[in-house]
């Protein structure tokens, strides 16, 4: 049993760095990719995917709000603006601890190599940019294991954003931060919001051990060095097809 | 009654304006929140009242609500209600959730987490901020109390509602789970499957189940007593004897002079 503190909850919570539960006892391995809209990074985790399904590895692919479970409450939050920063926190939080409890955890116990496109960093830089404290979220979230190696793909703000705003007509409500008031323009706001969401996880980028990965560089060249770095941090073999005797 | 609650230390007499005003350091505007304030809100804008009233299924709680709402009515002061599931964002996809049974215990209770801001709010504190008294059929304490006993942290829960308003006065009915089984079996002649945590496994034997159930939660409940100071009362007496202490300590927080009450015709049948 804690003990009893009557006041104060706040003193009561993990520093923000150890948050995250370094909990290291399953025989799979975890790999993310993080970054803002237009970055590269789903380009890039899909290769590796390929390259990884191409050659036998036991691999599983999971990506961030993809849960059923609390999927037409997200989609009633969204079509009729009822969420505020606190409850879009939270519901994304339930729809991955949905995905962490039911797909991630028994996957990384079971061995397999998990592909993770956008992780808990994405909530820690998008929600605090909404204005939530990182603390409330670094607790909210500390159920998540913690990657064995994070991509952070950074392109530049105008690079990634042309990139987004020229294939798509319309920027969605949320996606372009519309609810935070910033600028009744929807572009001007996506354009606001990415660059408070870069900036979060220019932060991170040491404390949370990211890769740095440049998404501005040509595609295949990207993709080898990636390979060549996942290489060096995660023992591949492990995950290899077994040889028939 | 063990504990008074913190923001009540000042005892029997009715808060000053000055003490909400947290002149005399006792409610301040920042001690309204559990650690930093939601945001966007502005505490001191929040001139109503926040009355909690805790306990498990078979321990009056609604049945008190249903008769302080008409009291206070009565007495000229607009009532909002607040409860578990009632959000118009998530509380019917619980339901569903419930209903299926395929959720995990984690995801519940972030959706649990998620239901409660809802209301919080986008109903809460507007009314709140409108003067009224908001009676809250269960808060946090039950969420937290049945999260943690499915084995998630204390901490953790905690700090997930850091972000809710402290309550003026938490009441806590406390009854014994035998007599809460009663009463139970007696309303709907079965006893919920999830009031009866028969999704962790306890035993075969509903009874036994609710039994072993609800004394973890009422563990976790005089855990939770200690730590935010609330009033605990005999949810085994008579409703009318609950009532009139409740009536007492809500009369004396809102400046209230006389606690007279008998119940109009339509809650008579409550009134035993």
């Amino acid at each position: 049993m804690a003990t009893v503190t009557p006041d104060h909850l706040a003193t009561t919570l993990p520093a923000p760095e150890k948050a995250i539960a370094a909990k290291r006892e399953y025989a799979g391995a975890l790999v993310v990719v993080e970054g803002i809209d237009g970055s590269g990074k789903s380009t890039q985790l899909y290769l590796l995917k390929r390259w990884l399904e191409i050659g036998g590895y036991r691999i599983h692919f999971t990506e961030w709000n993809s849960s059923p479970l609390v999927k037409s409450a997200t989609r009633r939050g969204k079509q009729r603006r009822l969420l505020t920063p606190t409850t879009f926190s939270l519901l994304h939080a339930a729809d991955f601890a949905d995905r962490c409890e039911r797909q991630i955890l028994p996957l990384l116990n079971g061995g397999y190599l998990v592909l993770a496109d956008r992780y808990v960093y994405t909530a820690f830089a998008r929600d605090a940019a909404r204005g939530l404290p990182p603390h409330w979220l670094r607790n909210l979230y500390s159920f998540a294991p913690v990657p064995d190696i994070t991509f952070y793909f950074r392109a530049p703000l105008d690079v990634a954003v042309n990139r987004i705003t020229a294939g798509r007509p319309k920027l969605k409500y949320y996606e372009a931060g519309m609810d935070l008031g910033i600028s009744l323009d929807r572009a001007e706001s996506f354009r606001i919001f990415q660059e408070r969401i870069l900036n979060n996880y220019d932060q991170m980028t040491e404390t949370d051990h990211f890769v740095l990965m440049d998404g501005t560089m040509r595609v295949n060249k990207l993709q080898k060095l990636m390979r060549e770095l996942l290489g060096d941090r995660i023992d591949l073999a492990q995950f290899a097809p077994k040889k028939k005797r | 009654m063990k504990h008074t609650a913190k923001s009540t230390a000042s005892g029997n007499g009715r808060p000053s304006k000055a003490e909400k005003n947290g002149k005399n350091g006792r409610i301040t505007p920042a001690s309204r929140f559990y650690g930093l304030p939601l945001p966007g809100v502005n505490v001191q804008e929040l001139s109503g009242s926040l009355i909690v009233v805790e306990g498990t299924d078979g321990s009056g709680r609604s049945t008190q609500i249903s008769l302080l709402t008409e009291w206070l009515e009565s007495q000229g002061f607009a009532v909002q209600t607040m409860g578990l599931r009632r959000s118009f964002l998530v509380g019917e996809d619980i339901d569903n959730l419930l209903a299926e049974n395929a959720v995990t215990r984690l995801t519940l209770a972030l959706m649990y987490s998620t239901d409660f801001f809802d209301q919080l709010e986008r109903r809460i504190l507007p009314a709140l901020r409108s003067g009224l008294i908001v009676l809250a059929d269960r808060y946090i304490f039950t969420l937290i109390a049945r999260a943690a006993v499915r084995g998630i942290g204390r901490d953790y829960l905690h700090g997930i509602y850091e972000f809710a308003l402290r309550p003026d006065l938490t009441f806590w009915l406390n009854v014994r789970p035998e007599v809460a089984f009663d009463r139970e079996f007696k309303k709907a002649q079965t006893v919920s499957y999830w009031e009866s945590g028969r999704d962790m496994s306890l035993s075969n034997d509903l009874f036994q189940s609710f039994i072993r159930y609800q004394s973890m939660i009422k563990r976790e409940f005089e855990y939770l007593s200690k730590r935010h100071g609330f009033i605990e009362l005999d949810g085994e007496e008579s409703v009318s004897g609950v009532n009139r202490v409740l009536r007492k300590r809500i009369a004396s927080h809102l400046g209230i002079r006389g606690t007279y009450y008998k119940p109009s015709h339509a809650l008579s049948q409550l009134w035993r």
